[in-house]
Formats: C-alpha cells, sequence, structure tokens
C-alpha cells in the first residue's frame, strides 16, 4: 500500500494511506486518547476524547475518523487540544458516579486513566446525577448505566463481530441508553468480549467481578483448550490464591483478532475441580489406593512388558489425546510406537457443530492440538488399530493392555457397550488424566497428570500455527506434568535413552524428528506462535 | 424600499382557493419550467442555479448549484434527491406553508432538481406532525404521477423519475441532512460523520442531495424567468426571494414573502405591524431558535446570510422571533436549551452532556437560584461544546445560550443578585 508523509507534534513519520490519526500517531509514539475507538470495530466517532488539531484547519478533527493525507501535520499538544480533552473529560463525569472504590473495573478503566491523567479534578456540575438501576442483560454480564459513556463498543461487538444486534442504543438527548432489545437476554457466545472492551466499569462480567482487583492477578499469556481455532487468551491468577479468576483475549491478528469465545472464557472453573485426581492409584477388587509415584510407574512399566513379552506389542493399544501438547503428542510416539513398536495408537476426535458468527468462528474440533497430535505421530502405525477397532480387538480379547493419556465417556471411544467390554476385559488399564472419567473409573492404574494452565507446551491449532501454553498454576497435590510421566514410563520401559527437563527442550529433539516442525524453537514460536512449515502443511490435514 | 418593486413568486398561486390542487396550479403556469428544464442538458440546470445565487434555505445557506455540481458524474451507482420537509427549528413555519397551499411548486422543483444531479428517484422526509401536510403531499404527488410529471419517460423523454413521501417519527435531528439520511434508511437518526459528504456517500451508500422545501420551491421560477431575474433580488451573494416567518409579539404574525436583505425592522414593523400596544423589541432571534438573539437597538440591518454573520448571529432559515420588554431573556434561553438538549440525539459526549447541563444552569439562574460563576461555567460549556460535536446541533445549542448570556448579560446578573426573576417569569412560555 502507498505511503503519506505527515507530521505528528513537528516529527515526521510515513505512515500508509488510509491510517487515521490514532493509528498514525501511535507510530510516531504519541498517544492520542480515545474511548470509542476500536481497532475491529466500525469507527463511530461519537465519544470526541480523540480531537486533534490539523495546521491550517480551524477546527478540530476526531483523530479516528481522519484519515492521513500527504503532508498533514498533526497536532495533539496544543492549549486547543488540551482545552477540548478537558472539556469531553468534564462532560463525561457530570453524571458519572465517580465510585471507583467499588467499580470492578477500577485499575484498568480508561476513564479513570485519562481522569488521571487529564481530567478536571473537581466538577463544576452541582446538580442532582441522573441515575439508573443496576441490570443482568445476559451474556454473563451486568449492565450499570451510570458508569456508562455510551462509547458504542457493545453495541457494534454484538453487531459487527456476532452479527447479532442484541444490544443497542436507545432513547436519546442525555437520557440516552445501553439496552437490551426489548429487554431480552443477551444470548451469543462473543458477549463476553464487551467485559474486555467496556473502557469504563458499564459492562462487567459476572464471573469475575468483585473476586479480585485487576494489580492482583499476575497475567500470563497462553492458548485457549476448548477448540482447534487456538484463540491466544491472557490467563489472570492470583498467585496467593493459587487461582485462575479469569480469561481474557489476547490480541493475534492471525488467529482471533481481538476476541474470544465465552466458552474459552469461561472454560477454567474445571482446572479447580474439587473432584481433581491428586495422587497416583491402583484400583483392585473395588477399592482404590494410592500408590507412590516411583512404584506405580515401575509396577505400570513392569505390567506393560509383561503383555508385551507373552502377548507382543499388538496387543497393546495407546489412546492418545488432542489435548495434549505437541511435546506429549511426540512423546507418546516416542514411548510407545518407536520405543515399544506398538501400533494401536490412536485418539478420538471430539466434534461438535461449528458455530459460526459474522466474523468470528467458534471451531466444531474441540481439541486444542488435533492437529499437532497428527503430525506428532499419535496415529495408527502399519496395521495398526484406530481407536474403535481397538476397542472392538478389546472386548474380544486380542487386546489386553489398554492405555488412555485422557479419559471421557464410554462413548468418545466407541460403541459404550463394546467400551464397558473392552475396558472389563482387559489385563491392564492405564489411564492419566485430571478428573475422574467414566474410563478412569474402571482403571486398574490411575496417573493424575495436569491441565493446560499447570504445565508449558506446544498446541498446533486447526490452522497449522503452533502456539505456547504457558504455566500458570502451581502443581497440585501430587499429579505430574503429563510430559514428565510420560518420560518417566519411558525410562522405566528403558524405551527413552535420555530425558529433558521440561518441554522445550522436548521441543527442539520434536522439531528435529517431525518434519512440519522443522525449524522451530521457543523463541521462533514466540508469544504469538509460528505456523509451522508449508510443505508439509497439506499433508498435515488429511 | 426594496419591496416597492417586488412581486412575490413562490407564494403567488397561494391566494387562489384549492391552490394545493393540480388544476390550479397548472392554471397559473405549473410544470412549465419542467418541460423547459428538460429541454436543456442537466448542466445547463445546475449552471442557471448556480449563476441565480440561490443559496440553501435550510438554514446553512450553502450555495445550491454548487452543492448539485459535487454529486458526481461518472458513477454507476443511482442518485438520490431528498427533500427536507422535517422543519423543526422552532420559530421556523415556512416549509409547512408550501406543503400546505402548493406542494405541486415542491414537486416541480424536486423534479427539477432530481433530474440536474441525474437522480432517478426522490424521497421527501416530512415532519411527523405535519399529518395534514403529509396528506396534501400524498395527494399532489398522485396527480402528478397520474399527469405523467411523475413516473416513467416524463413529458416524453428519456428520464424517469419517481418521487416517494416518508413521514418521520418526530425528532429535529431528523431535519440534519445526514440524520435525514439515516431515519430514511430506517435507522436512529444519528448525523453521520462527515466527510464523506451525502453528495459523494449518501442515501444507501450512493450520492445523495438534501434539499430544503424553500431551496427546491425557487428552483422552478429560476428555470422560468431566469437565474439573472433571481440573482437581480436581493443584495449580492444573498439573492432571491424569501419567505419570512415572522412570530412571538407582532401584531401580524405570519409568512411573508420579501426580497432578500429586507431590513429586520421594516419587516416587523410594516409587515408584521410592529409590536402590539406599540411596546419596544427588547430582543429579536433572527433566524429561528439556533441563532444567536439580537438586542433591540441592533434590528436595524439586512435580512440576509452575510449581513447577520457580521452582526454576530445567523440568518439560519429567515424566520425572526420578537420579544417585547415583557420578556424574560433568562427564561427564553432556557426554554430554547431545553429544547436542544430535548432534541439532541444523545450520540455525542459534548452536546448530550452539555446541553443538559446548559439547560440545568439556566433554570437555576431564572429561578433566583444562580450565582455569578454559574454564568461563567455557562459561556464555558458553550465554548466546550462549539466545534467538537458530529452535527450542528451542539453548536446551535450553544450559540443561542452564548447569545442570550452576553446580549442580556445585566439581565442575567440581576436575576442573581436579586435573587429571582425581575421580570417574573416574562410571558414566553
Ligand atoms: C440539528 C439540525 C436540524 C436541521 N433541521 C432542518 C430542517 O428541519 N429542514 C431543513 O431544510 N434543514 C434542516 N437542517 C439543515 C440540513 O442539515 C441541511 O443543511 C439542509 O437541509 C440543506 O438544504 P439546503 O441546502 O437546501 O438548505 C438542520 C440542520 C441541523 C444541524
Ligand atoms: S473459539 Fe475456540 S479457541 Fe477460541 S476461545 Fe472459543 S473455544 Fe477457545
Ligand atoms: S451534536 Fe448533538 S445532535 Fe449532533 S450528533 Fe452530536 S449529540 Fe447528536
Ligand atoms: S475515539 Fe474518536 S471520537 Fe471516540
Amino acid at each position: 500500500m502507498a505511503s503519506v508523509k505527515i507530521k505528528v507534534d513537528g516529527r515526521e513519520i510515513a505512515v500508509e494511506k488510509g491510517t487515521n490519526l490514532i493509528e498514525a500517531a501511535k507510530n510516531a509514539g504519541v498517544a492520542v486518547p480515545h474511548f470509542c475507538y476500536h481497532p475491529g470495530l466500525p469507527v463511530v466517532g461519537v465519544c470526541r476524547i480523540c480531537l486533534c488539531e490539523l495546521e491550517g484547519r480551524p477546527k478540530l478533527v476526531a483523530g479516528c475518523a481522519t484519515q492521513v493525507e500527504e503532508g498533514m501535520h498533526v497536532i495533539t499538544r496544543s492549549a486547543k487540544v488540551a482545552d477540548a480533552r478537558r472539556a469531553v473529560m468534564e462532560f463525561l463525569l457530570i453524571h458519572h458516579p465517580l465510585d471507583c472504590p467499588m467499580c470492578d473495573k477500577g485499575g484498568e478503566c480508561t476513564l479513570q486513566d485519562y481522569t488521571m491523567l487529564m481530567g478536571p479534578a473537581r466538577s463544576r456540575f452541582k446538580f442532582e446525577k441522573i441515575t439508573w438501576p443496576e441490570e443482568d442483560v445476559g451474556g454473563k454480564l451486568v449492565l450499570n448505566k451510570n458508569r456508562c459513556i455510551l462509547c458504542m463498543r457493545c453495541v457494534n461487538l454484538c453487531k459487527e463481530v456476532a452479527g447479532l444486534d442484541e444490544i443497542a442504543v436507545l432513547s436519546r438527548g442525555e437520557q440516552t441508553y445501553i439496552g437490551t432489545v426489548d429487554g431480552r437476554k443477551i444470548e451469543n457466545e462473543l458477549a463476553g468480549n464487551i467485559a474486555d472492551i467496556c473502557p469504563v466499569g458499564a459492562l462487567t462480567s459476572k464471573d469475575f467481578r468483585f473476586r479480585a482487583r485487576p494489580w492482583e492477578l499476575t497475567n500470563v499469556s497462553s492458548v485457549c483448550p476448548h477448540c482447534s481455532k487456538g484463540c491466544n487468551i491472557t490467563v489472570g491468577y492470583h498467585p496467593r490464591r493459587n487461582e485462575i479468576l479469569r480469561i481474557t483475549a489476547r490480541t493475534n491478528m492471525d488467529v482471533n483478532q481481538w476476541w474470544i469465545c465465552d466458552r474459552g472464557r469461561g472454560g477454567f472453573h474445571f482446572l479447580h475441580d474439587p473432584k481433581r485426581l491428586l495422587a497416583p492409584a491402583r484400583a483392585a477388587n473395588g477399592t482404590s489406593r494410592p500408590v507412590p509415584w516411583k512404584q506405580a510407574i515401575l509396577d505400570i512399566a513392569q505390567a506393560l512388558r509383561d503383555i508385551i513379552v507373552r502377548h507382543g506389542a499388538r496387543a497393546v493399544g495407546v489412546v492418545g489425546s488432542g489435548t495434549l501438547t505437541n511435546e506429549e503428542c511426540y512423546l507418546t510416539r516416542a514411548v510407545f510406537k518407536d520405543g515399544l513398536g506398538v501400533s494401536n495408537v490412536d485418539f478420538p476426535p471430539r466434534p461438535q457443530p461449528e458455530v459460526a458468527y459474522k466474523k468470528f468462528t467458534i471451531e466444531g474440533d474441540k481439541d486444542p492440538n488435533a492437529r499437532g497430535a497428527a503430525l506428532c505421530g499419535v496415529a495408527p502405525g502399519a496395521s495398526g488399530l484406530g481407536v474403535r477397532d481397538m476397542m472392538r480387538a478389546a472386548a474380544e480379547g486380542t487386546i489386553k493392555a489398554l492405555v488412555f493419556l485422557r479419559g471421557g465417556p464410554l462413548d468418545l471411544f466407541g460403541d459404550p457397550a463394546i467400551v464397558e467390554r473392552a475396558l472389563q476385559k482387559v489385563d491392564l488399564l492405564l489411564v492419566v488424566d485430571f478428573v475422574p472419567s467414566p474410563v478412569s473409573d474402571r482403571a486398574h492404574w490411575v496417573l493424575p497428570g495436569v491441565t493446560f494452565a499447570e504445565k508449558e507446551g506446544t498446541f498446533t491449532n486447526s490452522n497449522g500455527r503452533v502456539q505456547r501454553i504457558r504455566k500458570v498454576l502451581t502443581i497440585r497435590g501430587d499429579t505430574r506434568e503429563d510430559w514428565r510421566i510420560l518420560q518417566d514410563l519411558g525410562q522405566a520401559l528403558g524405551v527413552l535413552p535420555v530425558t529433558d527437563p521440561d518441554p522445550e527442550r522436548i521441543f527442539l529433539r520434536l522439531a528435529q524428528a517431525v518434519p512440519a516442525f522443522s525449524g522451530l524453537s521457543y523463541s521462533t514460536v514466540g508469544e504469538l506462535g509460528a505456523p509451522i512449515a508449508a510443505a508439509t502443511a497439506d499433508v498435515a490435514v488429511g | 424600499m426594496l419591496t416597492a418593486t417586488f412581486e412575490p413568486v413562490l407564494t403567488k398561486t397561494m391566494q387562489y382557493p384549492e391552490s394545493h390542487t393540480l388544476e390550479v396550479y397548472r392554471k397559473h403556469g405549473g410544470y412549465e419550467a419542467l418541460a423547459m428544464a428538460l429541454q436543456k442538458q442537466p448542466d445547463e440546470i445546475i449552471d442557471m442555479v448556480k449563476r441565480s445565487g440561490l443559496r440553501g434555505r435550510g438554514g446553512a445557506g450553502f450555495p445550491t448549484g454548487t452543492k448539485w455540481g459535487f454529486v458526481p458524474k461518472s458513477t454507476d451507482k443511482p442518485k438520490y434527491m431528498c427533500v427536507n420537509a422535517d422543519e423543526s427549528e422552532p420559530g421556523a413555519f415556512k416549509d409547512r406553508l408550501i406543503c400546505q397551499k402548493d406542494p405541486h411548486q415542491l414537486l416541480e422543483g424536486t423534479l427539477i432538481g432530481s433530474y440536474a444531479i441525474g437522480a432517478n428517484r426522490a424521497y421527501i422526509y416530512i415532519r411527523g406532525e405535519f399529518a395534514h401536510e403529509a396528506r396534501l403531499l400524498e395527494r399532489a404527488i398522485e396527480e402528478a404521477r397520474t399527469a405523467g410529471f411523475i413516473g416513467r419517460n416524463i413529458l416524453g423523454s428519456s428520464w424517469s423519475c419517481e418521487v416517494t413521501m416518508y413521514v418521520g417519527a418526530g425528532a429535529y435531528i431528523c431535519g440534519e441532512e445526514t440524520g435525514l439520511i439515516e431515519s430514511l434508511e430506517g435507522k436512529r437518526g444519528w448525523p453521520r460523520l462527515k466527510p464523506p459528504f451525502p453528495a459523494v456517500v449518501g442515501l444507501f451508500g450512493c450520492p445523495t442531495v438534501v434539499n430544503n422545501v424553500e431551496t427546491l420551491a425557487c428552483v422552478p421560477h429560476i428555470v422560468k424567468l431566469g437565474w439573472e431575474w433571481f440573482s437581480s433580488i436581493g443584495p449580492e451573494r444573498n439573492s432571491g426571494p424569501k419567505l419570512y416567518g415572522l412570530s412571538g409579539h407582532v401584531n401580524r404574525p405570519g409568512v411573508f414573502e420579501l426580497p432578500m436583505g429586507i431590513s429586520l425592522r421594516e419587516l416587523i414593523d410594516e409587515h408584521g405591524g410592529g409590536v402590539p400596544g406599540g411596546r419596544p423589541v427588547k430582543g429579536v432571534i433572527p433566524g429561528g431558535a439556533s441563532c444567536p438573539v439580537l438586542r433591540g437597538d441592533e434590528i436595524d440591518l439586512p435580512m440576509d446570510f452575510d449581513s447577520l454573520t457580521r452582526a454576530g448571529s445567523l440568518f439560519g432559515t429567515g424566520t425572526p422571533i420578537v420579544m417585547d420588554d415583557t420578556t424574560c431573556m433568562v427564561r427564553a434561553a432556557w426554554i430554547t436549551a431545553r429544547f436542544f438538549a430535548h432534541e439532541s440525539c444523545g450520540q455525542c459526549t459534548p452536546c448530550r452532556e452539555g446541553c443538559g447541563w446548559m439547560q440545568r444552569l439556566l433554570w437555576k439562574i431564572e429561578t433566583g437560584e444562580g450565582e455569578e460563576r454559574d454564568l461563567d461555567t455557562l459561556l464555558s460549556i458553550t465554548d466546550q461544546i462549539e466545534g467538537n460535536t458530529i452535527c450542528a446541533l451542539g453548536d446551535a445549542a450553544a450559540w443561542p445560550t452564548r447569545g442570550f448570556a452576553k446580549k442580556f448579560r445585566e439581565e442575567f446578573l440581576q436575576h442573581i443578585t436579586e435573587r429571582r426573576c425581575p421580570l417574573g417569569g416574562g410571558s414566553l412560555h
């Protein structure tokens, strides 16, 4: 695209044609305040805080709604601009309750920040303020219209991203307010983004509000584990409580832009599930007893070895998981396929209907790393069986040992009656998981793995983008990262000559072994991910 | 003086009974201008209108021919003509008269304008409260369609044009041209950010001209009598006949057709019959509520765009509201502010918040609760609104408030020091 030369407060820069003054100034290192402008939403130009001066023009212009032109001189530091900004701040606050101490947005509120930066310290407005009752508008949001500055972001998020007119602006003049259409509740699954982009404390998340102040949270970049889209997220956790309190969208223009869906946003409560598996356990005769890790690993390795010695590697079936990381999928293959010669290796897909909004699709494949699992070789080897066939073979008695790297409902793995028979019949049923399931309930051995927020690793999304998840929480109870469990098993089985102390080094090994990942490392993957090698991309889809 | 040789054209046929019918309109030469226009190239019409010096009668006084010239010639998109019949500014009631008494004059002007800009469809956006006028217009459209002035191949030419009337829901802001366009599209009447201007991106994203009723009513006469005739009336750059809507404290309120540039005092004293009881004129809002008030000693000036701008006020729609010495200027300011606060669309911060604040301050002063610093606050609010909003309603609210507070500062201060309204509230409620 063609670029134009402009000046911002005297500093000359070249910017792309079509850029607005806010973005152009940003390029020049100058921050132009803005409430209503959001790069992912249509320009509405209503808040007027972004007013800038253009040399030679008598009237101020809205920075968000004005595009650069060759030779333009944008002035953001004149007295005129400062007056206009102060005026807008004063106006925005006349009916505002100034209840920061009890407002959930406090600490990350644009209105609060700008007031500290440039607002009048006291108000000249001495009249009764207009007030409104608080309202549950659905979408897990609470609306406090007293704090609303009518920036229109919520309206346009629903309209332009979800494609639904579920929230609208009503009435007029100073009585103008945001409301749902005919008082109905917001139902679209993108509504949670509103809490992210509302610049004030008008629309806040029911799930998060009053749980902590934003400055108490430590924010960690990660990737959503709830579908194959691989949305980039920021995990906000409370270090002292060792608890995740919220997940918000993290901008990645190649993946999710500025948004995430409400499943991803709310999908972290399972982490703190009181029923979590917290210690290795051996079940026999209807009772289950904890076993120390070392013992458990040795016993399981021994049992597996015995079966292979007696019946061959064909008597073993390994059910991997598209929810495990690339590193773990690589280890699954290294231990079982390459190490033990097991060819019955596969993982079950977890499809659900895709939900396609106007500008955002929640993908139907519920595994965050199905693509990576397939690329890393969690797939049947020569004449190996797929998941359903493994269940059949186990039910018939030809498979004697089943290893599930994640459990689940019986029907995830085949006809439930057959799966039931398979699980009852095998001599060894090992399940690695972090919550109990019908499969782990029937297991001889249960090893407690961890969730996406308790380990490092990478996922490969449906588009072939490799992205990092990060360890946010400290490990609970006697659980162990899945990559560690797989390495421990590999060692005990004598099939992994070397182990690595962290996933970063496992990844390097993986990048050497799997062509799709060739040349990648944690540093090249970085904060925003990197695509797998193009030449292998097509192969991998099939 | 100026008026001696002036012959009304816009209101000429209105004196006849049934003037709103096609029959009466045609008897007095109606639709002859349309036939003449269709013999010319569209550009020739635009040129004529440019030379005539016609400036928009909707308030801003923008040269009509120039506006028409902005419509791109080479575009695949349809073009639209929108007639602004939303007339909602307090004090303005001249367009209503045209719709009521001479709707065909408006239709003829609309058709000529549409032809000039290459539009095949015109919309008449009429104020919701004008139910009677809307019925008359609807009937006039039917008559004109039956007679072949609207529809396919008008008067045997290759040009076709449909005219559709749309009744608004009662919001002043829908008279702002882009608010009108949004409303016509079935949305909230929220003015758009400009640029782009309607001439390039207007109704349904297509090139559009929005013109006031009176503006378009002038067009047939320019075509028929020539641009020279039009431009010879009134002062330079402010030409043509004008409908002045006179109201307030005058003996004969009403609409008067007189040349542009007539003296405001002459308009009040001679045509309006002076102030009842011979009371002195205290103030005049010269062109509708958005125009800053003039003091009684400032009304010896010509009523035209440039003269009123020079005098620190505005010509607006040319519809003066006269206030005699019984009028409380604080209350008049409050009533004006209340109107704009009520009509603010609520979209942009300075207008939405500032208008309501001004209204509260004015009421505080009017009721004797005001302090001197309220007056300073009031004036600073007008500065904080002016020029910082999306549309001109913000300005339209700031200007009169500032006008009243500056021109009648003494009276404001008197309210503050006496802690009451010295005029007992005045008579302009
Ligand atoms: C708040 C506001 C209200 C307006 N109301 C009207 C109106 O009722 N009628 C009108 O003709 N113009 C009105 N205007 C002016 C229009 O925006 C526009 O300038 C006019 O219709 C153009 O027509 P003209 O060039 O023929 O005057 C209004 C402007 C503003 C800012
Ligand atoms: S779309 Fe998928 S990856 Fe994105 S937030 Fe929703 S569930 Fe998570
Ligand atoms: S100036 Fe007033 S009426 Fe115009 S867009 Fe802004 S809020 Fe609406
Ligand atoms: S950011 Fe430009 S008007 Fe709101």
